[in-house]
This record gives structure tokens, sequence and C-alpha cells, in this order.
């Protein structure tokens, strides 16, 4: 076996020790914590896709095709961090961004009248050009002004939020309901299910797909995505090169607020039928634990967000048909967060690779010098 | 209604709220003061305040002692803390990320262990009893002083602390052995390894009182300004320290007068949403809006600061 | 007798970096009690290498220290200080914003109550170990607020008050002025007649003669001796150090120059310590030939460098490259004027390093028309054309696909080169092209650079290797002191010895002479 695909499968490997120790974690509290362990893991692991019944176990399709649903925002919000960590930017306005998105494509979603197909095209781009444009903001108030765009992005969270329910409770709120919520979407612009069963699988998961295809190539075969990978590892590097720094770095936050913003409205044209959401959806944190996971690479974010929606329907089940409480994903995914961006993380063994790899390198290279010697 | 507005500024009330507001976002960024002037970016100060103040009001229910679960919550602050340290340090997790990770138990994982210890939902309910509270104290001469009493005197205990912190973290920072090395580690981590001072361990110093700061911070949200625990209590208290510190410059002092600003922010948005007419959503916005613009007066002043100093960054 | 005043002993010392890079090889070093001892070699011999182990900041792969007599295992800085060994790093360690005082008593600072620092205890420590050791600084005074000269003081003070014995400086005058030099050489000997021993890295002949007793040459990671100052002649001690018989002499025709390619006219530039870097430099490149600039580092060639690629911007003074302005101008222009740069630093510069090699070479090509189609990269073109650099180049790699960071030092420079030469550059600035690679890709590199000025392009190559420097160029100028002293239009007739009088500010030439350097 070659020492390069030796240190790729080292790396999956370390990957799936990473998950494998948060799981285990997340059992040790469950035995600690429960009355029926069992019965809890049992629901947590099996459960998303396999029902339990009298006669035996039985492969859920209803219950996957839900999980299928549930990756859709988090698909998006992944993709957006990808994007914008590669470029090192800790931008963390997804959650922000996502719920305007949703805001905005509720809105055009209510009082534009338009045909169908076109309905949604129209909502969701509107999305994309606001959340690229909010997006701006943290983006030049860094590059003009070396302001963090951490903090910035996180306190436009909050900002978004609240005027999102400024509006929704004193512009657009449907008076004739009891909780706060806006007038129903035009029949025109919400985003079809796949299959009507109620598992609100709809279109935008193939969207999402599509959109899993678009990044990947964006930021491995364009000049642009290039250029932000760049940029995220050596700043230095990228501005000797000629590349224009500040333009790349803006770029790539715009672009982690447009998939932010597509993704809020498909989530939010797909799933309900009026605009509801009174506080941050938490899409945006779950699209760091999918960005990780996915290591910044586009390819790997529906695998991501396939195991995080598989696990947060684990501890659904789990919460619902045992004593352990739902939260329980929390501490999974903070585990799995700790341990899979752990560099040092087992690098014992990743040192011993290369450093054979190294030593193998050096004794061609004298091979090849005292060649090339014996020549001249 | 600008008359009111005027009215409900300069009362005794409103002064004395807003230093009640301005006391946990004051710890929380005083625990990102040390961490930043040892070089260590704490991102997970709103995670380490809401377990700590989970913890808090557990301790006290448990032990019926207040101070045991203020107590309580400040070691559960440093052990988070250091877990912060321990990942970012020795496994080189990015601390931003293992900080995250910490405010995702912070969000979550409080509630799991909420339900874990009590079988409660979402909050703490009536564990919390009047006498398991953290005390408020009077301070005698000052309390007959007619409006200065009425805002100085009768705040908690960890009020008084908040402030008095101020004044012990600029004494550690300044006038002690390790101040000096925390500040050396933070802007030269080479000069301190060249004297043997060993920078891994000043800055898990640093980490752990960061996490102590969150974690008063923690036990003053639950113990006294919320009188119990639940789940959205810090409400970004711990992201708005961080930026109270930037526009504090990092220094004691400052950071101070920036968290009383977001205080203020917060106990206008409190005040103004109880008059007719005013949207409280469009208040709420003021301390994070006021955030982003004393961030951005901070970074326009360095940057002028910097052109002055060198000729050279003109162009650059 | 003799072993008794040996104060450390360094037998058979080798240290191999994780990269494979031999830094040194067996290495015997000692040193006498009350000795000034100079340890000389180029950039890359291993000097620092070698004191660094002796002060614990590196651990040798094999070999022996004793101290006294005493076998030790230095492991850390902390252990060198409390043997009565310290250091003064070529960087200064010292933190801007603390005062003198607390910068020489940190880590060790006098308490009051055993919790406050006790500063004027601090400032009275600092004093009377100024006066006992007659170094002149102010304690109460910011570090970033005071003249390099007195920050080297400080550093030696804090080595002082924490009971060294042994002192090693790491070039310690390559950032000082000759008042401050001759300032430090008078306090080293009076700390030598107090009984310290102290070790003096450098590579400027004319101090070590001044005030050493003893000096080790070092070439290429191995000891070329020891030898007695006095009883060394200064060729001699060239001719080990630089050991011109083992470098091959480049072959080169005749340059035939011809239009003016780059032109740089009055380059001021004052560093943030106040120190002149550059002071009213005027030089032309043309096409056709190899323009070199030699002296020893710090006398103003980085900052020049920086200059030329708007990486930092000058006082006042002028830039043109075929005729267009590059100060200020963002590097995607300056690059489209047809100029490219070996960075001295490639390690920050000149790569990014978890990238791929394919990713690396074409950094500076990636929006060309013939590596896009469409919105998309035309990956056949890209893959072609990093095949194509890897094999011409010869850059050592399993594949394109391998991280940079990966390679070794060489091949890493090798993917520099290929890139910045094979944009068919009007004019390239080689800045330190083969500092610290080995022996196969420094030549390799070498002709590559003489086959591209043959071709027509102009070349600055600025380099601290004398022998380079003067194989390689056509002509060559001399900076000293952020000053050109010297241009010679031919190099033919160069030596060492005429060059380092100019290199070590003993002469200069006219204005006049140094004027002809300006073409139109």
């Amino acid at each position: 076996m070659s020492s390069d695909r030796r240190l790729l499968l080292f790396n999956l490997l370390r990957g799936a020790a990473a998950i494998f120790l948060a799981l285990l974690v997340a059992t040790a509290l469950i035995f600690l914590s429960s009355k029926e362990p069992l019965t809890a893991l049992k629901y947590l692991l099996l459960g998303p896709v396999i029902s339990f019944k009298s006669t035996g176990m039985v492969f859920n399709t209803v219950s996957f095709l839900t999980i299928l649903a549930a990756m859709t925002p988090t698909i998006f919000s992944g993709l957006a961090v990808c994007v914008m960590f590669s470029a090192s930017q800790f931008n963390l306005g997804g959650e922000g961004v996502i719920m305007l998105g949703g805001f905005v494509g509720a809105l055009l979603g209510i009082y534009l009248k338009l045909n169908t197909g076109l309905h949604q095209v129209v909502c969701i781009l509107a999305a994309a050009v606001v959340g690229g444009l909010v997006m701006l903001i943290p983006a030049l108030l860094k590059v003009k002004l070396g302001a963090s765009e951490m903090v910035t992005s996180l306190m436009m969270n909050y900002i978004i939020m609240f005027i999102i329910l400024h509006f929704l409770n004193f512009t657009f709120a449907d008076r004739s309901k009891g909780a706060t919520q806006s007038f129903p979407f035009e029949a025109t612009a919400k985003i079809p299910e796949i299959v009507s069963n109620g598992t609100k699988l709809t279109w935008g998961l193939v969207i999402a797909l599509i959109f899993v295809v678009i990044i990947a190539l964006f930021m491995y075969r364009t000049k642009w995505g290039y250029a932000i990978r760049m940029v995220g590892i050596n700043q230095s590097f990228a501005q000797y090169s000629g590349i224009q720094v500040g333009m790349i770095i803006v770029l790539s936050q715009v672009i982690g607020g447009m998939l932010s913003g597509i993704g809020g409205s498909i989530e939010m044209l797909g799933r309900y039928n009026t605009f509801l959401w009174r506080e941050l959806p938490g899409y945006g944190w779950i699209g760091i634990t999918v960005a990780i996971l996915a290591k910044n690479n586009p390819i790997f974010v529906p695998l991501a967000a396939l195991f995080i929606a598989y696990l947060d329907k684990g501890c659904q089940l789990m919460s619902i048909n045992s004593d352990v409480p739902f939260e329980m994903i929390d501490i999974i995914q903070a585990a799995i967060f700790l341990f899979f961006a752990a560099e040092q993380f087992l690098a014992k063994y990743r040192q011993r690779i290369v450093v054979r790899n190294a030593q193998r390198d050096l004794a061609l290279q004298e091979a090849a010098v005292s060649r090339e010697g014996k020549l001249s | 209604m600008t008359n009111d507005l005027l009215l409900l500024i300069f009362n005794a009330d409103f002064l004395f709220s807003l230093i009640r507001i301005t006391a946990p976002i004051l710890f929380a960024a005083l625990g990102a003061v040390i961490a930043e002037k040892a070089g260590v970016v704490n991102i997970g100060l709103e995670g380490i305040m809401m377990i700590s103040a989970l913890f808090g009001v557990m301790f006290a229910y448990w032990t019926q002692l207040w101070w045991v679960g203020v107590l309580g919550a400040l070691v559960v602050g440093v052990l988070l803390a250091l877990m912060i340290g321990f990942f970012a340090f020795e496994l080189k997790t990015n601390i931003i990320l293992a900080g995250i990770a910490v405010n995702m138990l912070g969000a979550g994982g409080t509630i799991f262990l909420l339900s874990m210890l009590t079988g409660m939902k979402g909050n703490t309910g009536a564990l919390v009893t009047r006498e398991l509270l953290i005390p408020t104290i009077n301070i005698p001469l000052i309390k007959s002083i007619p409006v200065l009493g009425q805002v100085l005197s009768g705040h908690a205990v960890l009020t008084y602390l908040a402030f008095l912190f101020v004044w012990l973290m600029w004494v550690l920072l300044y006038k002690t052995p390790l101040g000096l090395n925390i500040r050396a580690v933070g802007e030269n981590p080479d000069a301190a390894t060249s004297i043997g001072v060993s920078v891994q361990k000043i800055q898990y110093i640093a980490i752990a009182l960061s996490g102590a700061m969150a974690g008063l911070g923690g036990a003053f949200m639950s113990m006294y300004y919320s009188q119990g625990w639940n789940s959205g209590m810090v409400a970004g208290r711990g992201f708005i320290a961080l930026a109270a510190t930037a526009m504090g410059r990092g220094e004691p002092v400052g950071t101070m007068l920036s968290s009383l600003l977001f205080g203020l922010a917060q106990a206008l948005r409190t005040k103004v949403s109880g008059i007719q007419g005013v949207s409280s959503y469009l208040v709420s916005v003021i301390p994070y809006l006021v955030t982003i613009i004393g961030l951005v007066a901070y970074a326009i002043s360095i940057k002028n600061k910097l052109k002055k100093r060198s000729p050279a960054s003109k162009g650059a | 007798m003799e072993q008794e005043n040996l104060v450390v002993q360094m037998k058979g010392i080798s240290k191999v970096y994780p990269n494979g890079i031999a830094a040194n090889r067996d290495v015997n070093f000692t040193l006498r009690r009350g000795e000034i001892h100079a340890i000389m070699g180029e950039n890359g011999a291993g000097k620092s290498t070698l004191m660094k182990i002796l002060f614990g900041l590196e651990q040798p792969t094999s070999g022996e220290i004793l101290v006294n007599g005493e076998p030790v295992v230095i492991n850390s800085p902390n252990k060198a200080i409390s043997l009565g060994i310290g250091m003064v790093h070529q960087h200064f360690m010292l933190v801007p914003s603390l005062t003198v005082a607390e910068n020489i008593v940190l880590g060790m600072a006098p308490t009051k109550s055993r919790v406050f620092v006790d500063y004027k205890k601090a400032v009275e420590i600092a004093e009377e170990n100024a006066t006992r050791f007659n170094l002149r600084i102010d304690p109460n005074a910011k570090v970033v607020d005071i003249p390099v000269g007195m920050k080297q003081k400080v550093e030696i003070l804090k080595a002082l008050v924490r009971g060294a014995k042994i002192l090693i400086l790491d070039e310690p005058t390559a950032v000082l002025t000759t008042q401050e030099t001759s300032e430090l050489f008078k306090e080293l000997i009076s700390l030598k007649e107090q009984g310290f021993t102290i070790v003096f890295i450098s590579h400027k002949l004319k101090e070590i003669k001044q005030i050493t007793d003893r000096l080790t040459i070092m070439r290429n990671g191995k000891s070329m001796g020891v030898y007695e100052t006095a009883s060394i002649s200064e060729e001699e001690i060239s001719r080990l150090m630089v050991g011109r018989d083992v470098v091959l002499e480049v072959i080169k025709d005749k340059a035939q120059p011809s239009e003016t390619v780059l032109k740089v006219r009055d380059l001021e530039y004052t560093d943030r310590w106040n120190k002149k870097m550059l002071d009213k430099v005027s030089f032309s490149v043309r096409k056709g030939e190899i323009l070199g600039i030699a002296g020893v580092e710090g006398n103003g060639q980085r900052e020049l460098v920086e200059m030329l690629f708007n990486l930092n911007v000058p006082d006042a003074g002028t830039v043109y490259a075929n005729g267009k302005s590059l100060i200020g101008m963002p590097q995607n222009i300056i690059r489209d004027q047809g100029v490219s740069l070996v960075p001295e630093d490639r390690m920050t510069y000149g790569i990014a390093d978890i990238a791929s090699i394919e990713e690396n070479v074409i950094s500076d090509r990636f929006g060309e028309k013939r590596f896009n189609r469409g919105p998309l990269f035309n990956m056949r073109e890209i893959h072609q054309e990093s095949e194509t650099l890897i094999v011409d180049y010869r850059i050592l790699a399993k594949s394109r696909k391998q991280q940079v960071k990966m390679l070794s030092g060489g091949n890493i420079q090798k993917v520099v080169v290929a890139r910045e030469l094979s944009s068919q550059p009007t004019l390239l600035i080689a800045d330190q092209p083969t500092r610290g690679i080995d022996v196969g890709a420094t030549e390799f590199i070498r002709n590559q650079i003489v086959e591209l000025s043959r071709n027509g392009s102009g070349v600055l190559l600025v380099s601290a290797d004398l022998n380079e420097v003067i194989e390689l160029s056509d002509s060559l100028i001399v900076m000293y002191g952020g000053k050109i002293v010297a241009y010679f239009e031919d190099t033919d007739q160069l030596d060492d010895i005429t060059m380092g009088e100019y290199m070590l500010g003993l002469k200069h030439q006219t204005e006049e002479e140094i004027a002809k350097v300006c073409y139109e």
C-alpha cells in the first residue's frame, strides 16, 4: 500500500475513532442517567431506520425519508461554513442569515402572485441576494477595518432575529391566529414534496444535492474557489502571488451568506405553511459541525449532514421511548466536534507515517543526487 | 415621549438596574480580558456561563447554602475552561472550535443535565427558594445618602464583587509576578520561553481564571438575576462580553466602561419596552448594535493609531 | 590543567531535523573559562543550531555535553540557565509593552508581601547590575520606546541577572550601528575581564579579529577546526569559512545587456525603530544581465526587495519596471509588468504549505485564459502545466498532488523557482535563492537563473552568499548601512578581500562611480 493512501486511510480511521469516542461518551452518560439504558441505546442507534414491532425488526422507510428531509437545511449551512472556513473566515452568522432567508422567502411566498415554478425561484433567489448582502457587513468590516468577523457576525445573529420578530409581530402577523405567525404562503410558492407521505421530503433536498456539486466544483474547479483556498491556507502567499486577498475574503462570506439564505428559504417554503420561527433555528451551528466533519470539503457535506440528521432523529426517538432527554444530541455533537477538530488526536501514529514517508523520500533523493553527481 | 425617556433614565431605579444588568456582562468580560492578555481566545464564555449557572443552582439546592452554589459554579467554570485549554493546547483543536463545542454543551447539555439530575424540563422552577438566592447588602453609610444610596446600596454580594474584580484584575495583571508573566506570554511567547517561563502553564492559568469569572457570571444569572435557571437565560451575554473586551481594548477598566455601555443598552431596552407604542424587539437590538458600532469605532481608532505610528503602512 | 579550564565541552554533536536536514554533523566544540570565542560560518553552516543545543532549545540527535567537566543533559532553557548559560538571540526576546526593569526580572520578579511585584526593587536590581557590568540602560523606559542598542543591553542583562557565567551572543552586531557596535565590544571585553565566558556568533571578519581569543569555523554542519584568533589570517578564515574549493563555477557567456527593465531612484526608508534602512538607493537593471546585490545581511537588502514588490512602502523615491511605477501597486499588477520574485522567506511568501505542488505552481497564473474554460478550470491544461514544471525543474516528488510541506527544503525552493522563472519574467528578483538547500538543488537553480538572463530577462540577485553573488552576477553593487557603496561593472576580477572591505564599510566608491549603475 502506498504511504499516501496509508495517510488517507489513517485520516478516515481517525475520524471514525473520533465519532466512536463521542458515541462512547454518550453511551456512558446513558448508562449513568437512565433506568433503561439498553432501550435508550437501541432507539438512539437503530431507531432512526428500524421499527421495533412485536413480529421483529422492520426497515422504517418513512423514518428514513424524514431523516433525508432533515438534511436539507444543514447541507446548505454546512456548505456555507465550508466556503467561509476555507478562507479562514470564522464567520458565525449563518444562524441569522438562515432565519432571514426563511423570512424573505416567506414574505415573497405570501405577497407575490406568480406562477408556480417561477414563484419558488424568485423567493429563493431573493433570499440568496439578501443573505449575500447581509454577509457583506462583517466581510467589509473585516477587510476595511480589521474588525473581527466572528464577533460582528455573532452580534448580527441577534440583530437579525429581533428585527424579524419586530416585523413579524407588528407588520406581517396573521391576527386571526392565536400564536404569532405570518399569513400562509401561496400554494404556488411551496416547494413540493417528492413523495407525499408527510415526511416533508421535498425537492429541496435535490436542490441541496445539486448545490453540493456546484460548490464542490466551485471550490476545486474554479479560479475563485482556488483563490479562496489559497487565502485560507496562507494569506501572505496569496497576496504575493497576486491574488486580491480582500476581495476574496469578501467573496467567501458573500457566498456563505447566499448559501445560508437559500437554505433558509427552501426550508421555510418546504417544511412550513406560514412563517413561525420565534427564535434562531440552530441550523447555522449544525452547519459548523457538518463542515468540520466534512473537513471543509463540500463533497463530504451530505454524508456529514446525514450523520447529524440520523443522530438527531435517534435522540428524538430516544427521548420519546426512554427516559433520556433529546438534548443528548448537543453533548454528542460537542464531543465529536472536539475530537474531530483535534489535530493532535492520535497524532503519534500520523507522525510515524509522515516520518516513514520523509525517510523514504530522502533516500530516493540522495540516490537521485548521487546519480546526477556521477553524470556531471 | 422624549420627556418620558429622560425621566426614565435620570432616576435612581434606572441607575440601580443599570449596575445590576451590567454585572454579569462584566464578569464574563473580565474573563475575556484575562484570556486575551495571555493570547488565548475564549469564545466558550457563553457556554461556561450556562453550565455554571445550572450547577450554581444545583449545588445551592443540594447543600441549601447559597455560597456553596456560587463556589460550585466557579469550580465548574474553571473545569470547563481547563477542558477548552486541554483540547486547544494538547490536542491542537482550534481554540475557537473548542469554545463553540462548550457553547453547544451550554445550550443542550444543560437541559440534558437538568433532566438527568432532577427530571425537570428547561428550567429549575421551584428549586430556588428565597434563601438560596445570593443575598443583597445594604451599605450602612451610603444607604442613607438620598439618590446615591438608592443607586449604590442594596445590590447582591456578587454585584459588588464584579466591580471589585475590575480592580483586582488590574492589580493581578499589573502588580503581580503572575500578571507580568501573563502579559509577557500574550505579547511575546518566545520571550517568555527564552527565560524559562512556560507559555502553556501560564495560558492554562489564564484560561482557568477566565473560566472562574464566567462561572461567577453564571451564578449571578441563575442565583440572583433570573432567580432560577432556564434554558434561554444567558442570551448571548458571553458573546457580548467578547465584544465589550475588544472595545475596552482588553484592559480591565476600559472593559468595565464598555460593559456599562452594553448594560445601559440593555437597561434601556427593559425600560423602553414598557412604553406604549415602542417595539420591544427593536429596542432589544440596541445592545447588539451598540456592540458592532463600538467594535467599528475601536477598529477605526486602531487603524488611525497605526497610521500615525509608522509612515510605512500608508499604502498597505 | 587544560581540562579544568574548559567550562563547556560538546563532543560529537549531531542534529538531524525532522525534515531530514542535518544541521550539525559530529561537531566538537570547547570553551575556555574567560575567553571570547567566535563561531564563524556562512548562513546555514549550523552555528545557530549548535548554540541552540547548548541553550536547551534543541536536543542533539547524538553527542554529549559537559559543563564544568560534568556530563549534563540540557533539555530546556531553564536547565541551561541553571547551569549558568545565557543566550542573547538574534531576534530580541523582549516584551515591548513592559519596562526595561520588568523585562529584566521577568519570571523571577522580586515581590513584597509575597504577592505584589516590588517594582522599586526590580528597578534597583536593573540599575545595580547595569552599573556593575557597565551596561547603560533606562530601567523605567518601555522596551517599545528604546533604541536597538539598548535592547541588546537589556538582553545581556537579562542573562547576567540570572547568573549566567557563559554568554552566547547570536550575531549581536547585525542590528547595531557602528557606534553601538564599538560600545558593545567595550562592554564585552569588560565582561571578559570580570571572568565571563562569551560565545560570539558572527560572520564579520573584522569584528572577530578585533575582540575574540579563539574561533571555531563551521561549514555545512561540520566544524572546520578551532584556531587562536591571533595566529590565523583573515584569508585563512575566509577560505575555511566559504570553502571556495567545493563551489562549482557557474559557466556563463558574457552578458549582452540591452534596455533598462528596472529603474530604482532615491529610495528611502526608515523602519519603525527609527533605523534608516534605505538611504537614497538608486540603480537600474537591464535586460540580459544579472545584477547582484552583495552585502552583509541587515544592510537594507531585505527592505529594498520588499519595496520592489510592494510588500512595504518606501518613505520616498520611485520604482519603475518597464516604465510603469510599482510603488503601491497590488501584486497582480506588478506581476503583469513581468516582474517575478523568489522570496527570501519561502515558507511565509513562497508557498501554501498544505496545498499540493500543482496548486503552488499555478498561483500566479491560474486566472489565465488557457487554464480556464468558461467558469471552470481547464484541469487538463493545469495538470499538463504542473507535470511539465515538475519535470523541467526536477522537483523530486511522488506526484503533482503531493503536499508541498512534505518535500525537502531544496525541492520546496524548486517549486518556488519553477513558478517564478517559468512565467517568462522580464525582471526576476531572486532573494537568497539557494539559502539552506542542498548542493544539487543549488547548482540547478543557479543554472536556471543564468539561462533566464541569457534569454533576455533582467535579473536582480540578492545574496548574502559571497561566492554566489560573485559567480552568478555580471555586475554587482554592494550595500552597506542602507546605501550603495560600490558598483562593479564587471565581476570577473573581483575577489573576496576587496568585496569584504566594501561589505564591511571600510571602503566606498565615489558618488560618480556608484552613479554609473543608473542606466536610463
